[in-house]
């Protein structure tokens, strides 16, 4: 009897850590495109991800209750673009015959400035989202309580991979990306304008960077020191999936999910740990991820 | 000296190299030829180390070298220039032959000596023998590419090889710098008693310096002799030598 | 890399004068101001450590932070933990940052750029991980404080002594390991590994005992670090001070030996003075980056390279 309610709580505890997995899939998706297409390792990407948070709660908070957090879902991923749309043309574009060391190293400039720029607008004190009403209780998953909105986060996370495999695979715009992601002479010297490819792949990526940010509001604590947390393990879970590979992103964030749930009920001093060790021993097998990178 | 048997090698299922047979004896000149893409450069990658064959040996002074790694390969004495040029551009004329000398006397893991002086006997004999002293304080990278290519040369014999392989080295050269090519690969056998194997698209200069020949065509080996019987064979003729106007 | 002709007497001279004026200057200097240079001096040989192996080697060292936190830590818990004399603390920084370099850089050297630089961020941020969590053992996010130092270098001209004479002795050796044959070709391997290979040179043997070099050297840094500050914290082993330390290698000139420690004393000087002015050190400190990437990609040192070399120019016309 004791067995069977520990089994519970286990699946209980790992169905939460998928719904965490969405969101570390959409914010290392976005990473895993730009990284592939653009071969930039951006760092700001968790700033973008912190700037996601901050915009939902503010637009959450004045707009109130469900139809803000709807609102806020819509409208802090734009915002996070068009930030970024601002960033890539205005400054990234002139650099990208630049360095691999140099792109990384300016993607850092942002996430210095924008780092003290939330601190600027929001100020030190963390925030709270509150979970929307249409969210609120739980339900009965195959005997197993699960929160209402994580079972959201459980949906929503097929439907981001689905839509992205169709914008990459099924899309011109998504061919001729991955066309420029392997050889971006050839692509220039066919006429297209692989300026503009490097523009929109860079703002979906930020896109989903924003909405994997406005996605997790309502379930932590909204800090300042979010984007640090974030990037490292979108870095590793981009790195053990596969440089530029949609279902690596996903892979890898379930890898990365999954164990820290394991880690929390086995180890719980030491659950951060369990992910980074995971990420350590798949990348002494498979040093280039487990599955194939774009290049 | 080099024996290289049924060697093959295909890339993605493309054959680049499927049955190439080669013998280059001690003291000989040997050049390679073929139409672009018979599998020239492949097959000097293949004995050099930096591709491994999926079958067939290599053999050189009587050991087997199939496989191993570049840098073994070049302990073992044999050298080789690339078809791109491939120099240190950052580093000085001196420093780059500098390189090979200091890894060829083994002190590439001195850490403690200054390296202004080591090696530097050798370093300028080698220079001067190509020309090269006078401008051995330029950055490599600012050398015409005549003389990038000469640079080439000179870095490979900077650990003293039994065998130079050259991979096309006077690709992209003026008349005037390839005859003077000519003259040193001839000087460099006759002085040094180094064997060279090189691959070339100029006829002309084959014939004039080779003691041996062999043809490629589309990754195997159709024939290895002397040049004159090269010129004469049937088979050549037909499948290369007859489209070049220079022949005959 | 320069011609020789740099490597006489003028090139020597600098380094000695300025020697002597750092030695004599706590006998003028506040305390204040003889905290600062300790501290752009430790910084300083952090980031020459670094810029062996990006500057000189070529490598993505994306995560050096982690064995200059490694080695403060080694002479912490030494000193904390362990009645062991005081030497013997300091002498294991250099040895466990070096063994923890042979690991990660076993692991690590096998792949190339960006692969290499990311594999050794998971690396790091792993020790980061078991460090920050370990609370018993290593202080965990408090870091260990109020480390017990042997009179003769605590306090702040004595700790000064010590940091100079040290970050001294490691500048010669590292300058020697430069101008080494071995530095020499690590500097080859860096413009063109597969004509390395080809010249009989097995590289990554070298980069790995390049990456040994300078997380020993990074780990007496940290060694030094426990001097100046008697603790350690885990920030030591963030990535976003492996990243600060990049950006000083890159403002000082990542070609020139004294680029980082021009670099390291620039950002450890702007750091102290915008500081005391804001709270928002960290936004100028991205405007700079920014700035330092699109204007001066070749650091301080180049712009005065340059310089200099056009002033010569005119003058012979």
């Amino acid at each position: 009897m004791a067995e069977g309610i520990a089994l519970q709580t286990i699946l209980q505890q790992l169905l939460v850590g998928l719904s965490r997995t969405t969101i570390l899939f959409i914010v290392a998706s976005g990473m895993s495109l730009v990284l592939g297409v653009l071969r930039i390792p951006n760092l700001a990407h968790g700033s973008f991800y912190m700037i996601g948070a901050f915009l939902a709660y503010s637009v959450s908070a004045a707009i109130g209750s469900t139809m803000g957090f709807w609102t806020a879902v819509l409208v802090a991923p734009i915002g996070v673009a068009l930030l970024s749309f601002a960033i890539e043309r205005g400054l990234f574009r002139h650099l990208y015959d630049r360095e691999h060391l140099m792109l990384l190293l300016f993607t850092f400039s942002f996430t210095l400035v924008f780092s003290d720029l939330v601190k600027l607008i929001w100020g030190s004190d963390y925030r709270s989202m509150p979970v929307p009403e249409v969210f609120q209780g739980s339900i009965l998953v195959m005997g197993l309580t699960l929160p209402l909105y994580n079972a959201f986060l459980l949906a929503v996370g097929p439907i981001v991979a689905i839509g992205l495999w169709l914008l990459t695979q099924k899309t011109k715009i998504g061919k001729i990306a991955r066309a420029a992601a392997v050889d971006r002479e050839m692509v220039d010297a066919i006429g297209i304008n692989v300026q503009m490819i490097y523009s929109v792949v860079f703002v979906i990526g930020c896109f989903l960077a924003g909405l994997g940010g406005a996605l997790v509001a309502p379930t932590q604590n909204i800090t300042q020191g979010m984007d640090h947390g974030i990037i490292m393990e979108t870095f590793l879970i981009v790195i053990v999936g596969g440089l530029g590979n949609i279902w690596g992103a996903l892979t890898g964030a379930l890898v990365f999910g999954l164990s820290h749930a394991v880690g929390i009920m086995v180890f719980p001093q030491f659950a951060i740990v369990i992910p980074y060790l995971a990420v350590v021993v798949i990348l002494m097998f498979r040093p280039r991820g487990l599955l194939k990178s774009i290049w | 000296m080099l024996h290289v048997e049924n060697l093959q090698k295909s890339f993605d299922g493309f054959m680049a190299v499927c049955d190439a047979h080669l013998v280059v004896s001690k003291g000989d000149i040997v050049a390679v030829i073929g139409p672009n893409g018979a599998g020239k450069t492949t097959l000097f990658n293949l004995i050099t180390g930096q591709i491994r064959p999926d079958r067939g040996r290599v053999l050189f002074k009587g050991e087997e070298i199939t496989g191993l790694a570049p840098y073994r390969i070049c302990e073992r004495g044999i050298c080789r220039s690339f078809q791109i040029v491939n120099i240190f551009p950052r580093l000085s004329v001196f420093e780059n032959v500098q390189v090979a000398v200091l890894a060829h006397q083994k002190r590439a893991l001195d850490l403690m000596k200054p390296a202004r002086n080591q090696g530097k006997t050798e370093t300028e004999r080698i220079l001067a023998g190509f020309d090269l002293l006078d401008q051995k304080d330029r950055k490599a990278g600012t050398l015409s590419h005549g003389d990038q290519k000469v640079l080439e040369m000179a870095i490979a014999l900077g650990n003293e090889p039994d065998l130079l392989i050259l991979d096309e080295p006077t690709a992209g050269m003026s008349p005037e710098e390839t005859a003077h090519c000519l003259a040193l690969m001839k000087r460099l056998s006759a002085e040094t008693g180094v064997t060279i194997l090189f691959c070339e698209h100029d006829m002309e200069m084959v014939f004039a310096v080779s003691t041996s020949i062999m043809v490629m065509q589309q990754g195997k080996t159709i024939i290895q002799d002397t040049p004159q019987a090269v010129r004469a064979s049937r088979e050549v003729q037909e499948a290369y030598l007859g489209e070049c106007p220079n022949a005959a | 890399m320069e011609p020789s002709s740099r490597h006489l007497s003028p090139s020597l001279l600098t380094p000695i004068v300025i020697l002597l004026i750092l030695a004599c200057m706590p006998l003028v200097g506040s305390r204040f101001f003889i905290y600062l240079v300790s501290g752009i001096l430790v910084t300083g040989l952090l980031a020459t450590s670094l810029n062996l192996v990006l500057g000189f080697g070529g490598m993505y060292q994306f995560h050096h932070a982690v064995f200059y936190g490694t080695g403060a830590y080694c002479t912490a818990l030494l000193l904390t933990k362990t009645s062991l004399p005081a030497w013997v603390a300091f002498v294991s920084a250099p040895i466990g940052a070096a063994l923890l370099g042979l690991v990660i850089g076993a692991i690590c050297v096998r792949l190339s750029k960006l692969y290499f630089g990311m594999l050794q961020i998971s690396l790091g941020s792993l020790v980061w991980a078991i460090v920050y969590r370990w609370y018993s053992f290593t202080g965990g996010d408090d870091g260990i404080h109020g480390i017990p130092l042997p009179s003769w270098i605590s306090g702040g001209k004595p700790a000064y002594y010590a940091v100079l004479l040290t970050v001294a002795v490691c500048f010669f050796l590292l300058h020697r390991i430069v101008e080494s044959p071995f530095g020499r070709i690590f500097q080859a391997i860096r413009d063109n590994p597969v004509r390395c290979e080809a010249v009989g040179i097995p590289v990554q043997r070298h980069q790995l005992i390049g990456q040994v070099l300078a997380a020993a050297f990074a780990g007496v840094a940290g060694a030094l670090f426990v001097v100046v500050e008697g603790s350690v914290f885990p920030d030591m082993l963030f990535w976003t001070l492996s990243l600060e330390i990049l950006i000083m290698c890159l403002l000082g000139g990542w070609f020139r030996f004294w680029g980082p420690m021009v670099g390291a004393a620039i950002i450890v000087c702007l750091r102290t003075y915008v500081g005391s002015y804001t709270e928002y050190w960290t936004l100028i400190l991205g405007v700079f980056l920014m700035l330092i990437i699109f204007f001066l990609p070749d650091g301080v040192l180049g712009l005065a390279e340059r310089l200099t070399r056009r002033n010569a120019t005119a003058s012979s016309t």
